[in-house]
């Protein structure tokens, strides 16, 4: 396995995939890998903000009781160039969302894999630039 | 090698440093020139093109500056695999911590079990797949020099000093204070190298030109410097006097022909050039040479004789995208990661007091 890593950089670093210099934050930091969640909940506001927006959003817990969740999305900035607009995820849009709990315990969550109940996904990728930026809604 | 022969070393370095390796001057386009005679710099000049290209060259390619067409269309087949693997857009796909993909998918540092807590992949730039091999371009193996033996020596006790720390064993690793955090992460700056060299995303760059001056903004962080220019045959402005010292440093700029030309000094000993930090004796050459209407050439040399064996230079062309907009970057505002690794942190000690360790 370990050889099969080191052959996947030295590829990488040959053919472009870029080696980063400048690190992005550590995600293990923030987020519990032991404490994966998956929430269904109603969008109550999002934080357009830097370095990373924040979607909030409500979810009934297992006790039926609600409670605001706020969950990481990507820059702004990349967002916006993404084709995603402040209408794309308007107050009570209903949301299902896989990601990671916060390690401090509190209601907060990376949020990789974002759909809405139909399934369609609400981040399209097309980090491409020869690809046209867009959002599913 | 004494100080005065580096800085000879260095000199012709910079010398010979015309950015022959990028693209010439088209012969149908003339330099625009401002109303008052500068060359006109103006507008916006993203790097996000470049994004994909490595900052230091593969060794197997050598002395070579760009790839073969068959090199370039591997490059361009991965660029096309990764965008697939962007549009997973999932958490627990296992596939992506698969490092049998090439490394394109999360690197085994941000997996775990098989399941990947790396930030998303789609929040990145991938740039368009470039023919040049690497962003170093200068020495000719486009391979950062060698660190001095005292930088050296530093790197290594800062290493040990982390790993001696009970926190360097630990998942989410060392944060018991805002200072385990890089300049980035802390939203103070990435720096005045990293803040317009192509990487991860957001590389918004624009260029205003006044009478004596040109201000340059980086998206990243939201950084602006406003660059004293000397009007032709000037003798130039001086730098700010030693004692003064900032995140960006002192730049001063002049005119060779339709180049312009910044020198950057007076940093503090805290800068750091990736996750390199560089003393303060660094000193940045940038040279920005406008070759047609969309494209501009851009290079930095660094050179800080504390830290690096000689000097090194980046290079790459900037492309004008005047519908680029560069958005406001109010990142202390917004910055919930360092309340959630420094409390994530604290958690985890507790949690490991309770199990007794």
């Amino acid at each position: 396995m370990r050889t099969k890593i080191l052959i996947g950089v030295a590829f990488a670093s040959l053919f472009g995939a870029a080696v980063p210099v400048w690190a992005h934050h550590s995600f293990a930091a923030e987020f519990d890998i032991n404490k994966p969640v998956k929430l269904e909940g109603t969008v109550t506001s999002m934080e357009w903000i830097n370095p990373h927006s924040w979607i909030h959003l409500d979810v009934k817990g297992p006790d039926g009781k609600t409670a605001n969740w706020m969950v990481e999305g990507g820059s702004p900035n990349i967002l916006l160039r993404r084709g995603f607009t402040k209408k794309s995820l308007e107050p009570g849009t209903v949301i299902v969302v896989d990601g990671f709990q916060a390690k401090n315990g509190e209601y907060r969550a990376n949020g990789s894999n974002i759909t809405f109940p139909d399934g369609k996904r609400l981040f399209l990728g097309g980090s491409n630039p020869n690809e046209l930026p867009q959002a599913t809604k | 090698m004494t100080p005065s022969k580096y800085f000879l070393g260095a000199s012709i370095a910079i010398a010979m440093l015309v950015p022959v390796f990028l693209p010439a001057q088209t012969k149908s386009w003339t330099q625009p020139k401002t109303p008052w005679g500068d060359p006109d710099i103006q507008g916006v000049w993203p790097g996000t093109a470049m994004v994909g290209t490595p900052l230091e060259r593969d060794k197997s390619l050598g002395t070579r500056a760009f790839l073969t067409e068959d090199e370039f269309a591997k490059r361009a087949e991965r660029a096309k695999t990764q965008a697939a693997i962007d549009n997973e857009e999932t958490v627990s796909d296992l596939t992506r911590c698969d490092p049998g993909r090439g490394g394109l998918g999360n690197t085994p540092t941000t997996c775990k079990n098989g399941i990947s807590i790396g930030p998303p992949l789609y929040w990145d730039d991938r740039g368009k797949p470039s023919k040049q091999a690497s962003l170093v371009m200068d020495p000719p193996d486009g391979r950062i020099p060698p660190l001095t033996p005292e930088a050296q020596k530093m790197a290594a006790e800062r290493i040990a000093a982390r790993r001696a720390r009970p926190c360097a064993a630990t998942a989410g690793g060392c944060h018991d204070t805002w200072e385990d955090e890089s300049l980035w992460d802390r939203c103070i700056t990435r720096g005045t190298v990293g803040s317009i060299v192509p990487n991860t995303y957001n590389q918004g760059n624009q260029i205003l030109q006044t009478p004596g001056y040109v201000v340059l903004r980086n998206e990243m962080i939201h950084e602006s410097r406003i660059i004293p220019v000397a009007a032709p045959n000037n003798a130039g402005r001086p730098h700010v006097p030693p004692a003064i010292r900032t995140w960006l440093g002192d730049s001063r700029g002049h005119w060779e022909g339709n180049t312009l030309v910044v020198e950057t000094t007076n940093f503090l000993d805290k800068t750091v050039i990736g996750q390199t930090p560089a003393s303060e004796d660094l000193k940045l050459v940038e040279k920005f040479a406008r070759v047609s209407a969309d494209t501009m050439n851009y290079s930095v040399t660094i050179e800080d004789p504390k830290t690096w064996t000689k000097p090194w230079t980046i290079s790459f062309p900037l492309k004008s995208e005047p519908d680029y907009v560069l958005y406001e970057y109010a990142c202390h505002e917004g910055n919930y990661y360092m309340y959630n690794a420094l409390s994530g942190a604290r958690a985890e000690e507790k949690k490991a007091a309770r199990n007794g360790r």
